[in-house]
């Protein structure tokens, strides 16, 4: 009796729980994107997460942004400039945007040029400090000028050729938040930075619960093509293995990177399909050239033995389920990259005899290599990523059968980047091969100062970005070239030629392409995401049924 | 007792400042906020010299420590990086109840630790409320029955949930009660999340969303605060003065509740008291894996950015929690034990 009566309390209350989740009814159609990680701002001043760059394209448009092939497509301008429509000075030195003079703030005031020469001074003001000031500093743009509301000139120290991907991605409401500086000297601090009271995008900030979740409704004002949805519901779920159950769950529509294992592991539920698409991440071992780093690493000839003793096709066919392919360079898969370059193919026999003709052979018969007394062993370090620990073991196993040592090491992420002046292992060189996946700065745009000579890190540049201390005058001589080169056939010959010379010198070896991943839920149409500008298109994303 | 509460709260100070210079140190060791600066954009070298200078991160670490403390309002500072301290600084120092602004939300810091309180504080009480509750449950009901059928199989089953992790625990419940029940097409609870906004922050729904996390909490500790009881039960129930209490002709309801009871649960409330100030510190692997916006997510948050300054504002409100619930503890010992004296 007393058991039944246990019993139907339980269920009664289970009924009653059960309850709380289906009363409501659902009539809105709203998407929900996941996030792994929070944002830290919608003022996008303050903040260089991708997360948040991506979220950007829901309510903060720039002048253009990219279609599904990586197309500029003009946004808040009439055409994108070139020489041919004289956006684009003979000199290069000056580009002029026309803007469309249909375009408007959500609260219905209009878009002008003075909105784009807001954002130039508030990058630039030193009331302010934005985490990143580029390209608008003064070595770079002399000025920016409104000569009438719907033109924005924009006047270059030197020609500046990665301007599409660099300038004017995204422009502030000057009407809001001019007053915001004036009254507080500042836009640090603004309310405005983590809620955006107005918008250019197709939907409008509603609200931020902090470590939960941030809501955007449709933006009924929006002067392109108005939103299908009525809103997207940005959730933030810190834990891999948690977002993954969500998806299947069907508690998420679309997430943003998601590990191979767990990528099939959601589509197995046929709710999900996920799209795959280059970002311009390259997963690849920097070798360390510098004063602490291993004296064989200093011979080109070594760099590559050790390179064609790397089964990456092995690597690549089964720890990463083949979904990826060897980076030929730093710039795979894009038109920068020199058709006549190849990835070092698989040979370890072919490497060993590299290694004997540089001198490295094993003397002293203990199983490895040396040369003038040192022995040929590596020291190989990795954060704590579970497929980079398994490729370090797969590499170890493959060196020590050509007579090569590797001393394993994964610090942690904070210790792993640590700065020059914390004495962080890879800023200060305390490596010889380094492995972590990196993005050409700029991405679709080749624009980078990762292999210049100027910066490798030193007492007097501490923050230098060159952490393979790898220095070629003749490539920073082309880096420089290219950078003042508006003609894109002439940049992209003379970028054929620096990535030439970076797979003769190899300082940096591809192990596999890293394409950004959206699990997108089979509800969701129209969702074509890109590698630039991902939610490019999500006026026009719409929810089955 | 005025005097010894007094007493307690002096010696708390330098208690205080030990401990915070320890965490300084040890936050500082943690990583650095610049390095940290990722993206597809990340700033350039020029920017992050800039922005370790305006942070105050060129500094040696007892001048930031110091700035922390007292602020720097008092000093020039050199704000363009040309070598020349051209104004004074703007920070007021913890001293002044000014903790630093987040480097990562640019908000106040204390802002930041004080507006996840409500949302740790309702995970974790009620996890204590399941926690205190079905451990005296069980505890009690064991130490009576020794030895009993049902006394071996919450002994086993105290053991088993003891020894997993949380996260198993965690991600178990989710993966049966969230997928496997909506996959199967019965009432499921929800993955993650605090509320659905969709549905808006109704009581329903966080009670709700509260479930899993809650129990995932819970399952643990109970199993650790039942064995405290049941052990502590069974000496009080064995000693003489019980025997004494039942010889007088008392009722075995009023022997057990009344001075079995008070007694055995004495140990209880130092586990308890030890245990109130991390409440506040909330959960860190349930919040992460349930995505809950308490305390605990919040620490792990800011910990991958190395935000110093929220990061310290946290720390140091659970040691000032820490310090309050020991005395507070004590006073309640002292009412529960009068054999206890201030000294």
């Amino acid at each position: 009796m007393k058991l039944r009566r246990l019993a139907l309390v339980l269920l009664t209350l289970t009924l009653v729980v059960a309850s709380f989740g289906t009363a409501a009814a659902q009539d809105r159609k709203i998407a929900t994107v996941i996030f792994t990680q929070e944002l830290d701002s919608l003022n996008p001043m303050y903040t260089t997460m991708s997360f948040a760059a991506i979220t950007r394209d829901f309510y903060l448009y720039g002048a253009w942004h990219f279609d599904e092939e990586l197309n500029p497509v003009p946004v808040l301008v009439t055409e994108i400039p070139s020489m041919d429509n004289g956006g684009i000075s003979a000199d290069g030195k000056t580009i002029t945007l026309k803007l469309r003079d249909d375009i408007k703030w959500s609260d219905g005031e209009p878009i002008t040029s003075a909105d784009f020469v807001f954002t130039y001074e508030m990058v630039t003001s030193a009331a302010n400090t934005p985490l990143s000031r580029y390209p608008y500093t003064p070595d770079v743009i002399a000025s920016v000028e409104a000569p009438d509301p719907t033109t924005v000139v924009i006047n270059f120290v030197e020609p500046f050729a990665p301007w599409l991907t660099r300038i004017f991605r995204w422009v502030l409401p000057e009407h809001v938040l001019r007053p915001v500086f004036e009254s507080e000297g500042t836009l640090d601090n603004a309310a405005w930075n983590r809620a955006p009271t107005v918008s250019s995008g197709p939907f409008v900030f509603q609200e931020w619960e902090t470590g939960s979740h941030i809501l955007f409704v449709r933006n009924e004002n929006f002067f392109g093509e108005k939103a299908k949805l009525d809103g997207v519901f940005v959730r933030f779920v810190p834990d891999d293995a948690a977002q993954t159950a969500a998806l299947m769950a069907g508690d998420g529509d679309i997430a943003y990177f998601l590990a191979p294992s767990d990528v099939v592991q959601v589509e197995a539920t046929g709710k999900v399909k996920v799209q795959w698409v280059p970002s311009g991440y390259n997963e690849g071992w920097f070798f360390n050239m510098g004063p602490d780093g291993h004296p064989a690493l200093k011979d080109v000839n070594v760099r590559h033995a050790l390179a064609m003793a790397v089964p990456r096709e092995r690597i690549n066919e089964d720890l990463l389920l083949g979904y990826f392919y060897i980076p030929a360079s730093y710039w795979e898969g894009s038109p920068y990259q020199s058709p006549n370059i190849a990835p070092d193919p698989y040979d370890p026999a072919a490497a060993a005899a590299m290694l004997d003709e540089a001198g490295w052979v094993d003397s002293n018969g203990d199983g490895t290599r040396d040369k003038d007394g040192v022995e040929l062993v590596l020291r190989y370090l990795t954060p704590p990523r579970q497929v980079r620990m398994d490729t370090q073991v797969v590499v170890q196993q493959a060196f020590a059968e050509i007579g090569v040592g590797l001393i394993l090491d994964n610090p942690s992420y904070d210790i792993f980047w640590n700065s020059y002046g914390s004495g962080g292992p890879i800023a200060t060189g305390q490596y010889d091969i380094g492995q972590w996946s990196s993005s050409p700065d700029g991405y679709p745009d080749p624009d980078s100062e990762t292999f210049l000579c100027s910066e490798i890190p030193s007492p007097e540049k501490p923050e230098g970005n060159n952490w393979n201390y790898y220095c070629n005058e003749e490539l920073d001589a082309l880096f420089l070239q290219q950078s003042r080169t508006t003609d894109y056939d002439a940049r992209v010959a003379i970028w054929h030629q620096i990535t030439e010379i970076l797979a003769r010198d190899l300082p940096w070896m591809g192990m596999w392409t890293d394409p950004d991943n959206y699990p997108v839920s089979t509800r969701m149409q129209n969702v074509a995401v890109n590698g630039v500008t991902p939610f490019w298109n999500a006026y026009a994303w719409d929810i089955a049924g | 007792m005025g005097r010894y509460i007094i007493r307690r709260l002096l010696q708390a100070i330098p208690q205080l400042l030990i401990i915070s210079v320890i965490l300084f140190v040890l936050m500082q060791a943690s990583g650095d906020p610049v390095a940290t600066l990722g993206g597809r954009t990340p700033p350039r070298s020029e920017d992050k010299e800039r922005l370790r200078r305006e942070w105050g991160l060129d500094q040696p670490i007892m001048v930031q420590y110091v700035y922390w403390l007292v602020g720097n309002d008092w000093v020039m500072v050199d704000s363009d990086g040309d070598g020349v301290s051209d104004r004074y600084g703007q920070r007021r120092g913890v001293l002044r109840g000014d903790f630093g602004n987040s480097l990562v939300t640019r908000q106040p810091a204390m802002d930041v630790v004080v507006e996840r309180i409500p949302n740790t504080l309702t995970l974790m009480i009620t996890a204590e409320v399941l926690i205190i509750v079905f451990s005296l449950f069980i505890g009690v009901y064991s130490a009576l029955r020794q030895y009993s059928v049902m006394d071996n199989v919450l002994t086993a089953v105290s053991f088993i949930t003891f020894s997993m992790p949380i996260f198993w625990i965690a991600l178990g419940l989710m993966y049966i009660f969230a997928v496997r029940f909506k996959a199967w097409g019965l009432p499921h609870l929800p993955t993650v999340g605090m509320y659905d906004p969709i549905e808006g922050k109704t009581l329903s729904q966080v009670v709700w969303h509260l479930i899993l996390p809650a129990m995932s909490i819970a399952l643990i500790d109970i199993a650790r605060y039942s064995r405290y009881i049941r052990s502590n039960m069974l000496e009080v129930i064995n000693s003489d003065y019980i025997r004494t209490a039942r010889a007088k002709g008392l009722r075995e309801r009023a022997v057990l509740f009344v001075h079995a009871f008070k007694n055995a649960a004495l140990p209880l409330v130092t586990i308890i008291g030890m245990d109130l100030p991390f409440l506040l510190a909330g959960a860190v692997v349930t919040e992460r894996i349930f995505a809950w916006p308490g305390m605990g997510r919040l620490f792990l948050d800011h910990l991958t950015r190395t935000d110093f300054p929220v990061l310290m504002a946290l720390l140091m409100l659970i040691s000032v929690a820490v310090v309050v619930f020991q005395l507070l503890t004590d006073l309640v010992y002292t009412w529960l034990d009068p054999r206890i004296r201030y000294a």
